[in-house]
């Protein structure tokens, strides 16, 4: 309704003038006029449109409260207007004191917060003394009582003046008078601070937007303003913001907090700091957004962006308590000064918005305000949606979190199980290589069964003439093929195992058999063998004692005789023969020990099954040739048995094997002995006490034979 | 108004009665209220920087605030403390300015020397300044971006001229090499 005279406001110095022309400069919030003509225009308006009802007035807002507003800003205005019409009075309701103290101790009884700061004042300040504190609220009732006395009376502007004018009178008071001079200077500036929040606490609720005022009228208007608005966004403002990431949300909700928390807040320093925090916090937000100092050329676009977006209740007001009644100094300088103008900026700027202010045209524009056009920016929807959104993004977060967390665990897992299988294919690996360094060992080895039955084709022709002629001396004759062959079997698979070259251990089997004659090179090995052959005869006994009791004294009596053997060195040979005729008797004359050989041997080794199957044939033949002539053949088998179980360690075990050959010679021999306590089992199994006796006096007594 | 006046030691006198209404002085320490202007990106921020905490980064790595800054100065026995207000340069917000360089004693107007338009802009700064600021406002033009001279597009000589017509304290700088900061901050001071 002012539109028309509103352009008046520019540049010349005329226009800065009184509209009236009184002389006085006018000003932008009285419409152009100076103080005193806008409450005559005012009146004059108000008059005016009480005739005419309230019709206009009661377009944005209720209208009765608009009403009720009216009417109290006629009053005060009238009061006023009254008031200074009388500076006689003027000067005397400025010269204080006349009948306030009730309504001070009114206003003190009111209000809890002033109790607070009481209590906050002797606790902080109460160090200084009595009189620190008695010249404080002095100073304070004074200050209180003044503006209680003129509230009604002037125009809340004056009321700032006075306020002002008391901070710099308490600013001099503090720093000159003797009551104070004991305090220190940084006391000193905490003081008048205190001085200031104290006072407004007080007075809070007369000075904030007072009634004789229209700071009301001019929240609800940038409140509507900005809710308008709403559709601006970071991109509109050229502001670096971006809504759509969560962690930024978060800081400007931050912001938008402590820009909301200010109206909470009752001393003007307390709602300053509220400002500093929330433009901290956009700082914040742009160092996050763009990673660099922060300039006002991208803090202001980013603070207009979050009051538009706060829209915080009674922003007006706050701004022009905060303007009038904080102290001056404080305003115009300091990091909260800095703010607060740029806070004071951003509303100046959302209020004054227009089409070009946001690099669009005025169609658009237009568009946007009439709701035309509506955005949906990240930002609203998340508005919107707050509590939702909220949830919905923590709970996203957490889910990440949560599935990141699987991620890692399966990762784990997968490589856990690589690793495992690497391992397994890298142990598959050195035991293949392994296995192929010394594959001869162990392949050739279990070829043993063609052998053995070559063996047998052997074998059956040499017993038989053996049986049927002489028997001592083709005895002796045939015994020593066997015996040798015995011997060579053993010395020659020692010979290869010391000798490191185990490959042809099995294959040294089959010349040995061929060979028989080249024994001479034994017979030297195998009194080597003699001193550990003890240490085999213990372990075969004791494992055979156990194994079979029928036959434990047998085996017992085998032992001694051994001993006898080993102890008188001479004659031997026949003890030899007599032994083994008595060892084997019995087993054959108990034909179920065979059968426990089988399944014995069975278990340890397969390829020894048909040799065992074939035995019983052989056996037959037993009855009618010598004992003996078994004894070397159940020996052989023995041996093999006895090979095959050191095969099969080695296929089970390579690598354990494989250290033995380069071990000294004892060592190796120690090795042997392990074989060698095998051995005896199976016999023991079959029953045959051959093979025992073998084992037990193998070394010693074959030797002898030989040298026999 | 206030052209006559071309000497910096004038303007100096100016500054020092500047600082004593304003009541923040207090023994040898006087508080000095300075406020930025000039188009964005001309290098406002970095000059500060470089003033305050004496770094400059070409592609603005650090982490700081830089709209706000003080540095305190001691000059022989007066301690000075500079407060330095930035304002946003963006045109849109031309018309805020006025909130900013109310009660600062000294303002400073940089424009960039390889950018024409740049000093268009700080003229009419400095006339806003010098109609509605208060007048003993000390007013300072920086030429910033000195090092990159070879693609000046302002003459030394011409800005030079505007200045003395006007009675401006008149330097070239650089942020980046540190060339004549200290010293424009310094000769207000003075």
């Amino acid at each position: 309704m002012y539109a028309t005279k509103q352009p008046s406001l520019r540049i010349k110095q005329a226009d800065l003038e009184c509209k009236n022309g009184c002389g006085y400069y006018g000003n932008a919030d009285w419409e152009g006029y100076c103080s005193k003509c806008f409450r005559n225009h005012m009146d004059q308006e108000r008059q005016k449109k009480s005739r005419q009802s309230h019709a206009e007035h009661s377009r944005a807002h209720v209208s009765g409260f608009s009403k009720f507003e009216e009417k109290k800003r006629q009053q005060t205005d009238k009061k006023n207007k009254y008031l200074k019409s009388l500076p006689v009075f003027r000067k005397s309701s400025s010269a204080k004191e006349s009948g306030k103290p009730e309504k001070y101790i009114d206003m003190r009884q009111a209000n809890p917060d002033a109790d607070k700061l009481l209590a906050e004042f002797i606790s902080s300040y109460g160090e200084w003394g009595e009189f620190v504190r008695k010249d404080f609220f002095k100073c304070v009732q004074s200050f209180t009582t003044k503006i209680l006395s003129e509230l009604d009376a002037k125009p809340v502007e004056d009321l700032a003046e006075i306020a002002q004018n008391y901070y710099n009178l308490y600013n001099n008071r503090v720093n000159s008078n003797p009551v104070y001079q004991a305090v220190t200077s940084e006391v000193r500036d905490e003081l008048l601070d205190f001085f200031e929040r104290y006072c407004m606490v007080s007075l809070y609720r007369f000075l904030f937007c007072p009634p004789s005022t229209n700071d009301e009228e001019k929240d609800l208007t940038i409140q509507d303003r900005i809710r308008k608005l709403s559709w601006v966004n970071a991109h509109h403002l050229d502001c670096c913001i971006s809504e759509t990431s969560i962690e930024v949300r978060d800081l400007v909700y931050t912001a938008i907090n402590d820009l909301l928390g200010m109206d909470s807040m009752k001393a003007p320093q307390e709602k300053l700091t509220c400002v500093v925090r929330c433009c901290r916090s956009v700082v914040e937000v742009l160092q996050h957004c763009q990673g660099g100092p922060v300039s006002a050329d991208e803090f202001l676009p980013a603070l207009i962006f979050v009051v538009l977006k706060a829209n915080p209740a009674r922003l007006k007001s706050n701004i022009l308590y905060v303007t009038r009644f904080c102290n001056d100094s404080r305003l115009m300088q300091g990091e909260a000064g800095y703010y607060f103008t740029n806070l004071c900026c951003a509303v100046s700027f959302i209020e004054n918005l227009t089409a070009e202010s946001l690099n669009m045209s005025e169609q658009e524009f237009q568009a946007y305000m009439s709701g035309e056009i509506t955005c949906v920016s990240a930002w609203e929807s998340a508005l919107v949606a707050c509590e939702g959104m909220h949830q919905l993004c923590e709970h996203l977060a957490l889910l990440k979190g949560l599935s990141e967390r699987t991620t890692v665990v399966q990762d784990g897992t997968q490589k856990l199980r690589e690793d495992m299988q690497k391992l397994k294919d890298e142990i598959n690996e050195k035991v293949t290589s392994v296995l192929e360094k010394t594959p001869l060992i162990i392949k050739p080895r279990k070829s043993p069964i063609p052998l053995s039955k070559e063996d047998f084709p052997i074998l059956p022709p040499s017993p038989i003439p053996k049986v049927e002629d002489e028997p001592i001396t083709q005895n002796e004759d045939n015994q020593n093929p066997p015996h040798n062959y015995y011997l060579q079997n053993l010395s020659m698979s020692q010979i290869n195992l010391l000798d490191s070259t185990k490959n042809k251990l099995q294959l040294d089997i089959t010349p040995c058999i061929k060979i028989p004659n080249t024994i001479p090179v034994q017979s030297s090995q195998s009194t080597d063998f003699l001193s550990p052959s003890p240490a085999h005869e213990n372990k075969s006994i004791d494992s055979l004692t156990p194994d079979d009791n029928s036959y434990l004294g047998l085996s017992k009596i085998n032992y001694e005789i051994d001993f006898s053997d080993l102890s008188a060195d001479n004659s031997i040979a026949e003890e030899l023969t007599t032994e083994k005729c008595k060892s084997p008797t019995p087993s054959f004359t108990t034909p179920d020990p065979f059968s426990p050989v089988g399944t014995s041997c069975n278990i340890m080794q397969s390829p020894l099954v048909p040799s065992n199957a074939s035995l019983p044939a052989v056996i037959e033949v037993k009855p009618v040739k010598r004992d003996d002539f078994v004894l070397p053949f159940l020996e052989n088998i023995s041996k093999q048995t006895a090979e095959e179980t050191l095969l099969d360690k080695l296929e089970e075990a390579p690598i354990i094997n494989l250290p033995s050959p380069i071990k000294p010679f004892t060592s190796e021999y120690s090795g042997f002995s392990k074989q060698g306590s095998k051995i005896p089992s199976i016999p023991c199994n079959t029953g045959d006490f051959s093979s025992l006796n073998l084992s037990q006096s193998s070394l010693p007594s074959c030797s002898k034979e030989i040298i026999d | 108004m206030a052209s006559e006046t071309t000497e910096a030691g004038k303007m100096a006198n100016r500054a020092v009665a500047a600082q004593r209404p304003n009541g923040s002085t207090q023994g040898k320490i006087c508080q000095f209220k300075l406020v930025l202007l000039g188009e964005s990106a001309v290098g406002k921020s970095s000059l500060v920087l470089r003033f305050v905490k004496g770094q400059f980064h070409e592609y603005q790595e650090s982490t700081i605030g830089a709209a706000f800054l003080t540095q305190t100065i001691c000059l022989d026995d007066t301690t000075v403390k500079f407060e330095i207000w930035d304002t946003a340069g963006q045109e849109r917000y031309h018309s805020l300015a006025p909130m900013y360089y109310r009660g600062a004693q000294a303002a400073i107007v940089v424009y960039d020397i390889t950018n024409q338009d740049t000093f268009g802009r700080a003229k009419t700064w400095v006339k806003e300044l010098q109609r509605q600021a208060s007048p003993t406002i000390v007013i300072a033009l920086a030429g910033n971006k000195q090092d990159l001279a070879n693609k000046r597009m302002v003459e030394f000589e011409e800005a030079q001229t505007y200045a003395d017509e006007n009675g401006l304290l008149f330097m070239e700088t650089s942020a980046k090499t540190a060339m004549n900061v200290n010293d424009i901050f310094l000769a207000i001071e003075v």
